[in-house]
C-alpha cells in the first residue's frame, strides 16, 4: 500500500496542473443562462479530450489511452483543487457499451461518446418505475429487422441536449419482469421521440420526460442479447454510483472552498462553531474520497463494481447535502431574500442526490442485502 | 392544568381551517391564479384579522392560543396572504402603541401593513441604523411598520414601500418581500401610537415568535400528511411504499418532529398573554429553537417520501420548504434562539 503517487503518476499531476491552468475557461462558473452553460460544458468535453484527458483509463483502440483507473482519480483531484468547470460524465454509460457492445457498435458509438461529439442521456426510469425500475412499462416489439418502441420515460437527465439514448424497454411480456428488458441504443431524432424538459425545485430544468411512438430502431442498435436489458442497467448504475466515475469529488472540493471563502468574507472565521462546521465538511468530503480511492484501487486491480458503490453513493449525498446546509447556514438570510440566490438553486440540487442513481433508501437496502441479513 | 383547547376555541379552530383549506395553492403553478383577495375577505369576515385588536378593558380580542390556531391553518394551506405580517405583527405593534384607529382599520381586512425586519430577518427594524431592510409578508400593503429611536422614547413608525423598495426574488413562494439599501431618513417617517415600553416589546416578540412557530407547525403538519397520503398510494414493487420500514420510519420521524415542535407551540402561545412577558418570551424562543431546528429536515424529508416526482418544481413540496426555510430564519434560527436561551438560563439575563 502506498498513497503517495508513483513517478509516473507524479509527472503526470504535474504535467496536468500546468494544462489546466492555462485551459480553464475564465468566467465560466459565472454563465447563468442554461443553454449558454450547455454550450460551455460541451466545449470544455472537446478542449479535455483533445489533451487526452477524457477516458484515460479505456483501451486505445476506442479513444482512451489505456492507463490505471488511478488516473481518473488525479484528474479529478486537480480539476476540484484549480476551480475547473465540472468534467464530462461518460463513465457509466460508456461502460455498458463498452461490455456489452458488439465490436461494431463499440467502434461506431465509444469514440464520439469519449470526445463529446455526442451527447447521451439515460433512458431507464418512467413514471411508474422509479425505484421498482424493472417493472417498467414501455414495449418495443420486433416488426422484421427492427424494433418498435412505445412507452414514456421519465427522468431522463440531458434528453434536451442528447444526441443519443440509452434505452430500456420491455421485449417480452410473456417471462418475469426482470427477464423480458432490452438495452437500445437510440437517436433521440427518430420521428416518434418528444422531449419535455422537467424543471427541478431549483429553477433548473435538468431533466426530461421523453415520450417515445412508434419509434423504429434496427436490430442492429440493440445493445446486448434480448432480455440482457436488466443486467446492462444494474452495471451501468453500479458505475453511476462511483462518484469517482463522475467527478463529484471535484465539485465538492471546489464548493467547500467556496463555502470556506464565503465564511472568511463574512467575518465569520473566529466563530469556534463555524470552525468546526468546515471542518467536518472537509473530513466528509476526505472521507469520501479515501472510499473512492480504495474502491477504484479494486476496480483496477479487475474488480467489477459491486453493492460497495452504494457505501460511497450514501457518503456523496451526504457530503453534498450536508454542505449545502452548512451554506445555507452561513449565508443566513441571504440565501432566502434573493442575494445568493445561486446558493438556493444549488440547495435544491442537492435535493435529489439522494433520489437518483437509486435512492438513500435503495442503496440501505443494496448494503443490508450485502451484509446478509434476513429478508 | 388542561393543555387542551374550549369548545369555543375548537369551533375557531375550524373556521380558520375551512377558510386556510380552500385559500391555498395545490401546485405551484395555482400561485399565479389564486384570488387572494377572496382569501383576505374570508378571513376578515370571520374576524380572525382582528384577534389582536383590543376591547374597552384593553384586553386582546383573542388570545396567542387564538392567534396560533389561525397562523397554523394558514400555514397548513400555504395560504399566500399576510396574515403573520398585517394581523399579527403590524396589528399588535398598533395595539400595543394604542392607535386603535389605524388597529382598526387592519382588523376590518380594509388595509394592510406589513413589517420591516433587519438585513438578516432576524428582528424588527430599528431605526435608525444601516440597512439593508426587507418589507418581509407586505402584500397589498403600502407601508411597513418598524421601530424607531426618539427622544420620548421607542415609537412604531410607518416606513412606505412605494419609493426606495425593490422587489426581492424571495425562497418563500407565498409572501411577498422588497429590499431598501438606501438610508432611511428618520424626520420623513410618520410615527403612530405612544411610545412602546420595554414589556412591550418582549411581548411583542413572544407574539411574533410563537405565531411564526404556529405558521411553521401547520407548513410542517400538512407536508407530512401529505408524503403519508402518497405512501399509501405510491405502488412500486407491486406494494404501497409505505409498506416498507424505511418509508414507515422517514414518516414516523418527521411526524415525531412536527408533533413536538406543535406542543412547544402550543405552550408558547397560551403563555403570550398568560404569564409574564419574559416567561413568554422564552417559551417562544424555545419553539422557535425547536421549529427552526427541526423545519429544513422535515420537509426536505417529505420531498424525499415523494422521490423524483417531490424535487420538482411543478410538486407542492418545495413550496412546504420554502416556507419553512424562511420561517426558520425570520425573528432568528434555531443558532440565535440558543444563544437568548443560554443567556437566560446560563447567566441570568
Ligand atoms: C433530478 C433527477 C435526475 C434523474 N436522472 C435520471 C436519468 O438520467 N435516467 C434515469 O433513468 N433516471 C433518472 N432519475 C430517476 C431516479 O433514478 C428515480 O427518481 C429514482 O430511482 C426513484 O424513483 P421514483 O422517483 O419513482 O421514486 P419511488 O421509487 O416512487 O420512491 C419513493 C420513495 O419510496 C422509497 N422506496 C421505494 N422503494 C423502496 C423500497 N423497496 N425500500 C425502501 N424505500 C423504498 C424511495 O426511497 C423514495 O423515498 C432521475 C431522478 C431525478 C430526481
Amino acid at each position: 500500500m502506498d498513497y503517495r503517487d508513483t513517478p509516473e503518476e507524479a509527472a503526470f499531476r504535474a504535467t496536468l496542473r500546468g494544462w489546466l491552468t492555462e485551459n480553464i475557461p475564465a468566467g465560466w462558473d459565472k454563465v447563468e443562462d442554461p443553454e449558454a452553460a450547455a454550450r460551455l460544458r460541451r466545449s470544455w468535453h472537446r478542449t479535455l479530450y483533445q489533451a487526452g484527458y477524457v477516458g484515460m483509463s479505456w483501451p486505445v483502440e476506442y479513444g482512451g489511452r489505456g492507463l490505471s483507473a488511478t488516473y481518473d482519480a488525479i484528474l479529478n483531484e486537480e480539476a476540484g483543487n484549480l476551480n475547473a468547470p465540472p468534467l464530462p460524465s461518460v463513465g457509466y454509460l460508456g461502460r455498458a457499451i463498452f461490455t456489452y457492445g458488439s465490436e461494431e457498435q463499440k467502434q461506431q458509438f465509444l469514440p464520439s461518446l469519449l470526445s463529446g461529439e455526442v451527447q447521451w442521456c439515460q433512458g431507464f426510469s418512467e413514471p411508474e418505475a422509479g425505484s421498482d425500475l424493472a417493472s417498467l412499462r414501455t414495449t418495443a416489439k420486433l416488426d422484421g429487422d427492427h424494433y418498435v418502441v412505445n412507452g414514456q420515460k421519465m427522468w431522463t437527465s440531458g434528453g434536451q441536449y442528447a444526441d443519443w439514448c440509452m434505452l430500456l424497454a420491455r421485449t417480452d411480456p410473456e417471462v418475469p419482469k426482470h427477464k423480458g428488458i432490452s438495452c437500445f441504443l437510440v437517436s433521440m431524432s427518430e420521428p416518434g421521440v418528444t422531449v419535455r424538459p422537467i424543471v427541478i425545485a431549483s429553477g433548473e430544468a435538468e431533466t426530461c420526460e421523453v415520450f417515445w411512438d412508434e419509434v423504429r430502431v434496427p436490430v442492429a442498435q440493440r445493445l446486448g442479447e434480448p432480455g440482457e436489458g436488466w443486467r446492462i442497467a444494474m452495471t451501468t448504475v453500479a458505475y453511476e454510483r462511483g462518484p469517482a466515475d463522475i467527478g463529484f469529488i471535484a465539485t465538492y472540493r471546489r464548493t467547500l472552498a467556496k463555502v470556506e471563502r464565503m465564511a472568511a468574507e463574512r467575518g465569520l472565521l473566529d466563530r469556534p462553531e463555524t470552525r468546526k462546521q468546515l471542518a467536518r465538511a472537509y473530513v466528509r468530503g476526505e472521507v469520501l474520497r479515501l472510499n473512492c480511492v480504495e474502491q477504484l484501487a479494486a476496480r483496477v486491480s479487475g474488480q467489477q463494481p459491486g453493492p460497495e458503490g452504494s457505501v460511497a453513493k450514501l457518503l456523496w449525498a451526504d457530503a453534498e447535502q450536508s454542505l449545502q446546509h452548512l451554506a445555507m447556514d452561513i449565508l443566513g438570510a441571504d440565501e432566502l431574500t434573493g442575494v445568493e440566490s445561486g446558493w438556493l438553486s444549488s440547495y435544491f440540487t442537492s435535493r435529489p442526490v439522494s433520489v437518483y442513481g437509486g435512492s438513500a433508501q435503495i442503496q440501505k437496502n443494496i448494503i443490508a442485502r450485502m451484509l446478509g441479513l434476513p429478508r | 392544568m388542561r393543555a387542551l383547547l374550549s369548545d369555543e376555541q375548537r369551533m375557531l379552530k375550524e373556521v380558520a381551517g375551512q377558510i386556510a383549506g380552500t385559500s391555498g395553492p395545490v401546485n405551484p403553478g395555482d400561485l399565479a391564479t389564486l384570488d387572494r383577495s377572496a382569501a383576505w375577505r374570508a378571513l376578515a369576515q370571520a374576524g380572525l384579522l382582528a384577534l389582536r385588536a383590543r376591547d374597552e378593558d384593553g384586553t386582546p380580542v383573542g388570545s396567542g392560543v387564538e392567534v396560533a390556531m389561525v397562523a397554523e391553518a394558514t400555514g397548513a394551506g400555504l395560504v399566500p396572504v399576510p396574515y403573520l405580517g398585517s394581523a399579527v405583527m403590524a396589528m399588535e405593534l398598533l395595539a400595543l402603541a394604542g392607535a386603535e384607529e389605524e388597529a382598526g382599520e387592519l382588523a376590518d381586512g380594509v388595509a394592510r401593513a406589513g413589517v420591516l425586519l433587519d438585513g438578516n430577518l432576524e428582528g424588527l427594524a430599528h431605526l435608525p441604523g444601516d440597512g439593508p431592510w426587507y418589507g418581509w409578508d407586505i402584500d397589498g400593503a403600502d407601508h411597513a411598520l418598524a421601530l424607531l429611536d426618539t427622544v420620548d422614547g421607542t415609537r412604531v413608525v410607518r416606513v412606505p414601500l412605494g419609493t426606495g423598495f425593490a422587489g426581492a426574488d424571495g425562497a418563500d413562494l407565498t409572501r411577498v418581500l422588497a429590499r431598501r439599501d438606501a438610508p432611511i431618513d428618520p424626520a420623513t417617517l410618520q410615527t403612530v401610537g405612544d411610545p412602546l415600553t420595554a414589556e412591550d416589546l418582549t411581548r411583542w416578540e413572544a407574539l411574533a415568535l410563537a405565531a411564526v412557530c404556529a405558521d411553521t407547525v401547520g407548513v410542517m403538519r400538512s407536508a407530512v400528511t401529505k408524503a403519508v397520503d402518497y405512501a399509501k398510494e405510491r405502488v412500486q414493487y407491486g406494494v404501497p411504499i409505505g409498506s416498507f420500514q424505511a418509508v414507515q420510519h422517514m414518516c414516523a420521524e418527521a411526524y415525531v418532529s412536527t408533533e413536538a415542535a406543535a406542543s412547544a407551540t402550543n405552550y408558547a402561545a397560551w403563555a403570550v398573554d398568560a404569564l409574564d412577558p419574559e416567561e413568554a418570551l422564552l417559551a417562544a424562543r424555545t419553539a422557535k429553537a425547536h421549529c427552526a431546528g427541526v423545519a429544513r429536515e422535515v420537509t426536505e424529508t417529505v420531498m424525499q417520501v415523494f422521490g423524483g416526482i417531490g424535487q420538482t418544481y411543478e410538486h407542492i413540496a418545495h413550496v412546504h420548504t420554502r416556507r419553512a426555510l424562511t420561517n426558520r430564519q425570520v425573528l432568528g434560527d434555531e443558532g440565535a434562539q440558543l444563544l437568548r436561551i443560554a443567556d437566560v438560563r446560563l447567566t441570568g439575563e
